[in-house]
């Protein structure tokens, strides 16, 4: 009967409870929208990197006196378990010509199986392909000649501009390895990509890379890329939060509602209290009958607010991102739960001390109140 | 049953202090009606709150039912008032936004008695005030002296041994007043309820046993 007579209670004056509970339907949107945008925010910039999260990029020690990783030791990084597939890049910078212009880039030497990590955006994997910088600096297209240190080269696909962290195919020529051979000599590879079966795996893989080849003299360094997708989660996982957090000064003033309306709850409902005292209420029962009030205020906002957020979360995300397939992910739900969450507590935190209040009134004091 | 000893009871208002009960020595049996009569000003409704635990002496001693309320804290003071006494007041204190039946049922939600039991019981004692018929109305759908019958029912919610009666009749006409004093007279003779009523209106001392009066904080 005592949740009963809270939600009475809360009928009785209706203006006031829908204000308050429209503070925290604000309040909670915000924080979840917020959290909605900064978590699709988040999903399309990792988007970019999720196909080069099982990768370990082997680079030679250069602090250790290495400049080029050996066939052999390409050979043993092919043996260790859990590989799946390893890239060998050969690199060298050149003068590109075509046409009256020229540049000086990096040449890769890359097997045309090897060359499918990179997305195309127009032509296809055969011949010699162009990065999207280059293209457009010397007005290259499919089918152009250029010329790679004296030897002629037709482009036969050029490379969608991306943020790649392992080859920045953007500046690049990217040449067959027999061709490489041709121009520069034998040389030794500049860099390894080694795409790991698991993710899981990684560390093992590290492990072995330093028992089997950086035993007697560290040889190599490996670096994974999840690191780099790790510290970007926890970076803009941080914006986010901060994001969130300037959010909450909405749901701030609507608890400062809440703390408002309850006071003056209070001060109305004094000769009640008084009385609720005398016939044999413990101070935490008036405790308690606040709290529920201040309870089903936060609840009903916070679900309403928490479920409008993804209204907020959609639009947000078409007007900034153009795009709205991240709003529904299971991680955008968390940011929901966590508005209303913030919410309940909000209404909860608010109503303490007008609670507080009423429970301390003296029902000598409360029934003689005028 | 009810026993002050050398009670005083001081007030602070601004910055006199008011000496509303000097030594007072009152001893009230088992069953009995007692009508506290005096002026406005007496110090009659303060002690009438000093008897209902709702309020502590400066000096002295109260005890109810052999116990020494003034010893007792907080807690032990409300079980007292929950379990032992009844309250009617003057204004009624009807919670407004309760139905009379649910309004009789709140003594008994305090104490955690079931809900079937207790609506059971809130039904009865509206049966008993002769209000059974309006057991769903809320307060302001009932006229003063069906309010004070509601009051009297909630009273008698966790069947108290003490009724305590501040000017039950001051906010009704002759005849509402005369039907509430009747329905208080046969409560007390027929259940054995004690009652201590407090009043300014000599009319009312027919209905009592014994009249005491006082008079600037002292019995005379």
């Amino acid at each position: 009967m005592l949740i009963e007579l809270a939600v009475r209670n809360l009928k009785r004056t209706k203006v006031r409870s829908v204000l308050a509970v429209i503070g925290i339907v604000i309040g909670v949107m915000a924080i979840s929208s917020i959290g909605i945008f900064g978590e699709s925010l988040k999903a399309t910039i990792l988007e970019n990197f999720k196909d080069i999260a099982d990768e370990v990029i082997i680079t030679p020690n250069y602090i250790h006196g290495y400049d080029s990783i050996d066939e052999r030791t390409i050979e043993k990084i092919r043996r260790i378990p859990y590989v799946e597939n390893i890239y060998a890049v050969k690199k060298k910078s050149a003068f590109i010509y075509y046409k009256d212009k020229k540049t000086y880039t990096t040449v890769y030497g890359m097997d045309e199986e090897d060359t499918k990590i990179f997305k195309l955006e127009k032509g296809s994997y055969k011949g010699c392909l162009v990065g999207k910088n280059i293209a457009e600096f010397l007005e290259l297209r499919v089918g152009s000649k250029i010329i790679v240190e004296g030897k002629s080269f037709r482009v036969g696909g050029i490379i969608e501009r991306e943020a790649r962290f392992d080859i920045n195919p953007n500046f690049a020529v990217i040449i067959p390895s027999k061709d490489f051979e041709s121009i520069f000599g034998e040389i030794e590879y500049a860099q390894v990509i080694v795409k790991i079966e698991d993710l899981q795996y990684i560390d093992d893989f590290k492990k072995y890379v330093d028992s089997k080849i950086n035993r007697k003299d560290n040889k190599v360094s490996a670096f994974e890329m999840r690191t780099i997708i790790e510290r970007i989660n926890e970076a803009f996982t941080g914006v986010t939060l901060f994001l969130m957090a300037i959010a909450a000064v909405s749901l701030l003033v609507a608890g400062v509602s809440i703390l408002n309306i309850m006071l003056m709850s209070t001060v109305e409902r004094t000769k009640e209290i008084g009385l609720m005292r005398a016939i044999g209420a413990y101070r935490e029962t008036i405790l308690k009958i606040f709290l529920t009030e201040a309870l089903i205020l936060g609840l009903i906002g916070s679900v309403i607010g928490g479920s409008l957020s993804f209204v907020g979360g959609y639009l947000i995300d078409m007007m900034i991102l153009h795009t709205a397939k991240y709003v529904f992910q299971p991680s955008s739900l968390l940011y929901v739960f966590l508005g209303i969450f913030v919410g309940i507590s909000t209404s909860l935190i608010s109503s303490l001390y007008p609670a507080w209040k009423a429970s301390k009134l003296e029902p000598i004091e409360a029934l003689r109140y005028e | 049953m009810i026993e002050l000893i050398d009670v005083y009871k001081s007030y602070k208002t601004g910055y006199y202090e008011v000496l509303a009960l000097r030594g007072i020595n009152l001893k009230i049996d088992r069953g009995e009606f007692v009508a506290i009569m005096g002026p406005s000003g007496s110090g009659k409704s303060t002690l009438l709150y000093l008897i209902g635990c709702l309020d502590k002496p400066t000096k002295g001693r109260v005890i109810i039912d052999g116990e020494d309320v003034t010893q007792m804290n907080e807690k032990q003071l409300t079980e007292i008032r929950r379990d032992k006494i009844g309250f009617i007041f003057q204004q009624y204190y009807l919670i407004p936004t309760l139905t009379a039946l649910e309004n009789v049922e709140l003594p008994m939600v305090f104490k955690g008695i079931p809900k079937m039991e207790r609506k059971k019981k809130a039904e009865y004692l509206l049966t008993l005030v002769g209000l059974k018929d309006k057991e769903n109305r809320k307060p302001n759908e009932l006229s003063g002296g069906e309010q004070q019958r509601v009051a009297i029912a909630r009273a008698l919610a966790n069947n108290p041994s003490i009724l305590l009666c501040d000017e039950p009749t001051g906010n009704l006409d002759s005849k509402s007043g005369r039907q509430i004093m009747d329905l208080i007279k046969d409560l007390n003779e027929e259940m054995g309820v004690t009652v201590v009523l407090v009043t300014h209106d000599s009319s009312l001392k027919v209905y009592a046993d014994r009249i005491i009066n006082i008079k600037d904080g002292q019995l005379c």
